[in-house]
């Protein structure tokens, strides 16, 4: 009755993708929780590294240089470019949440068209790391796990992100800045009286942020999203990002982790269980466009009973 | 009898409007767009115009929702969309005439806003203003999803037009006059809504929810009365939009893109956050120097045309606020109104005194 075949790719494919998730909302709530900034130029940040690292890993730039040599450097600027673009523009209007959304969309926007005018609006091929891997291996990129065939690109993505969390988790409950930025969402009036710097936490915050959006931008290009990155590719994965943050719990980042699962997951058995069922009920061709409008309806469902989020901080009487 | 009318007519314009500066600019303004068409400006610019003139009901919407109640909104285009889709929709399955599908999609797009209210309203702050933003995308995806009902990507093309049986350039006069007229109709009745009771509720609201709370006020009602009242001006924005010339004739998924829900944003800040008919201004020049000065006069490449829009926008988030250009307009006028009241005081030394005393 139940297919077994389906069901171990369910469960092989929803954990490799709810940790690409996990990697690119953790910067969303990271950022929100240090300064309660709702950064909607993270989907920016994405599509940036993907074209940093294109520029430098294909003949494209004329500087082909090595594949994680890009991807090490697309990580570093993009790092940067945040927390210029934070200090430049989010800082000044940081206390008034309308005003900041406002800005970072503005950000997104004008991101947009640079790299339309830099590089034209067409898809762009973004060269796969697991496949460089595989060739360095001298194998085949193609691995079957439990029965199920897997890419190197998804295994090694999902490895990268998965390490790439717990050195966030180990920073912000060992080192002493970010033991800081857990403080500043604890609490802000007594991190701030205890003499955190907020202004320079939250430039790190958000350097931190923007570094892990461009690797999960890498990353998810080169092993899912059928490896093209484009100039308004940005609205999907902030998209993502949101609907997992606002799910888990603004600024928390246990419910970042826990959200991206769920989303991966859910969007893994609509698009392999449910979505072939009603497209031949209705007899419609199908499709991914549904997968988004089902993430976004997940969201809105946990949001009904729990109108924090899953691990959202409560606020008694405030707000 | 005609004159006493006519003398009271002239008393209470006296006190209404001619005294009041801001007024009577927006008088002079509403009377330049009236003259305009005679002027025998070129089709280009009564296009633009006729369009603006529809953005500008859409911007003051979303005006009075967030800059009266504070309830950030970043999906207000699902409104428009709803609007353009509704419309479009009864047009194309039923074949129904305009005059039947406008008002049908008005009622759509409030039960919508009620519908949408409940879950929205359940959530604050940060959190509405993400799940705002989430429905253009679930309602997007339904429309690509179910694209032999909806038309998917292409749109729904040839939607009837307002004045059928006139010649092209009396048909884009008269939809320049129809759109006026409804921005100005709608216009009043916001900023009446805006003045009346209802309004100073809202803005309680925006300024202490608990205490708006304790006085008795019932605020979730009020909230959803503000998302209705709201959704309904944006879903004729979009309806009649889809049906004009201007437009093409066609509705579209660009009625719902995350841009439309930004420009309204844009243009609200530019104009001034809770004035309703700041935001009016902001699109009207906004559009003009976009689509005609800096497309016709001087030919920029739209992507410069963006990244100066939105660079434009940050600086004037950055050094501006919400303050806007209408608040900048009054303040400048009242002060010339003080300077005035002084003059016909006193003799001009003491006009200078009370100036230093100022300062």
């Amino acid at each position: 009755m139940i297919d077994v075949e389906l069901l171990k790719s369910i469960l092989l494919y929803g954990v490799m993708t709810g940790g690409l998730y996990a990697l690119l909302a953790v910067g969303f709530s990271l950022i929100y929780g240090v300064s309660e900034v709702t950064n909607l130029a993270h989907g920016a940040l994405f599509m940036l590294g993907t074209y940093v690292f294109f520029f430098l890993a294909t003949p494209y730039g004329g500087i082909q240089t090595n594949l994680f040599l890009a991807f090490i450097l697309a990580a570093i600027s993009v790092a940067i470019v945040g927390s210029i673009l934070y200090r430049l523009t989010i800082d000044p209007v940081v206390e008034d949440p309308l005003m900041v959304m406002v800005v970072t969309i503005s950000l997104a926007m004008i991101m947009q068209e640079v790299l339309v005018l830099g590089f034209g609006s067409y898809r762009q091929r973004v060269p796969s790391i697991g496949e460089e891997l595989a060739k360095m291996l001298g194998t085949e990129d193609l691995v079957v796990v439990w029965g199920v065939k897997l890419t190197y690109s998804r295994i090694l993505a999902f490895a990268l992100s998965i390490a790439l969390f717990a050195v966030l988790l180990i920073y912000i409950t060992k080192a002493k800045s970010g033991r800081a930025m857990r403080a500043l969402s604890q609490d802000r009036e007594v991190a701030m009286l205890m003499g955190i710097n907020t202004g320079r936490l939250s430039m790190l915050a958000m350097a931190i942020s923007a570094s892990f959006a461009a690797i999960a931008g890498v990353l998810i290009t080169s092993s899912t999203g059928g490896g093209v990155t484009y100039p308004h590719i940005w609205r999907t994965p902030l998209f993502m990002a949101f609907a997992i943050v606002v799910l888990g719990g603004l600024g928390s980042i246990k419910g970042a982790f826990v959200g991206a699962f769920i989303i991966g997951y859910i969007e893994t058995i609509f698009s392999f269980a449910i979505d072939p069922i009603i497209a031949s009920i209705l007899n419609v061709p199908g499709g991914a466009s549904l997968s988004g409008a089902v993430i976004m309806a997940t969201m809105l469902l946990v949001l009904f009973f729990r109108p924090k989020g899953l691990f959202g901080k409560r606020v008694e009487l405030e707000e | 009898m005609a004159t006493t009318y006519l003398r009271r007519f002239y008393s209470s314009f006296l006190a209404h409007i001619y005294d009041i500066p801001p007024r009577l600019l927006a008088l002079l303004g509403i009377l330049l767009l009236i003259c305009l068409p005679l002027a025998g400006l070129s089709a280009r610019i009564l296009l633009i115009l006729t369009t603006a003139f529809i953005l500008g009901i859409f911007a003051a919407s979303w005006d009075l929702l967030v800059g009266r109640t504070g309830q950030i909104s970043l999906g207000h285009a699902l409104f428009f969309g709803i609007g353009a889709y509704s419309t479009g929709l009864l047009f194309y399955h039923l074949n129904w005439p305009l005059w039947i599908t406008i008002p049908l999609s008005l009622i759509i797009g409030s039960l919508a806003a009620l519908l949408i209210g409940f879950p929205c309203l359940r959530v604050k702050g940060h959190y509405l203003a993400l799940v705002t933003l989430a429905f253009p995308i679930i309602l997007m995806g339904l429309i690509l999803y179910f694209r032999d009902f909806t038309r998917g990507d292409f749109g729904i093309w040839n939607l009837p037009s307002y004045f059928p049986t006139l010649p092209y350039t009396q048909q884009l006069i008269a939809e320049y006059y129809l759109c006026l007229f409804l921005l100005l109709a709608s216009a009043i009745i916001m900023y009446k809504i805006a003045n009346s009771k209802i309004g100073i509720v809202f803005v309680s609201i925006l300024d202490d929810e608990l205490a708006s709370k304790a006085s008795g006020i019932n605020i979730t009602r009020y909230k959803m009365m503000a998302f209705v009242i709201s959704g309904l001006f944006a879903t004729l924005a979009g309806s009649v939009n889809a049906h004009l010339m201007a437009n093409g004739h066609v509705t579209s998924l660009a009625s719902l893109r995350i841009t439309l829900s930004f420009m309204a944003v844009a243009w609200t800040i530019f104009g001034g956050i809770g004035t309703i008919t700041g935001p009016i201004a902001g699109v009207l020049i906004l559009e003009i120097l976009d689509k005609y000065v800096l497309t016709e006069v001087i030919d920029v490449p739209s992507s410069w045309r963006l990244i100066s829009y939105s660079a434009f926008v940050i600086i004037l988030v950055i050094f501006w606020r919400g303050r806007g250009l209408a608040r900048f307009v009054t303040d400048k006028l009242e002060d010339f109104e003080e300077a005035r009241d002084i003059d016909e005081r006193g003799p001009k030394i003491w006009k200078t005194y009370k100036k230093k005393e100022k300062k």
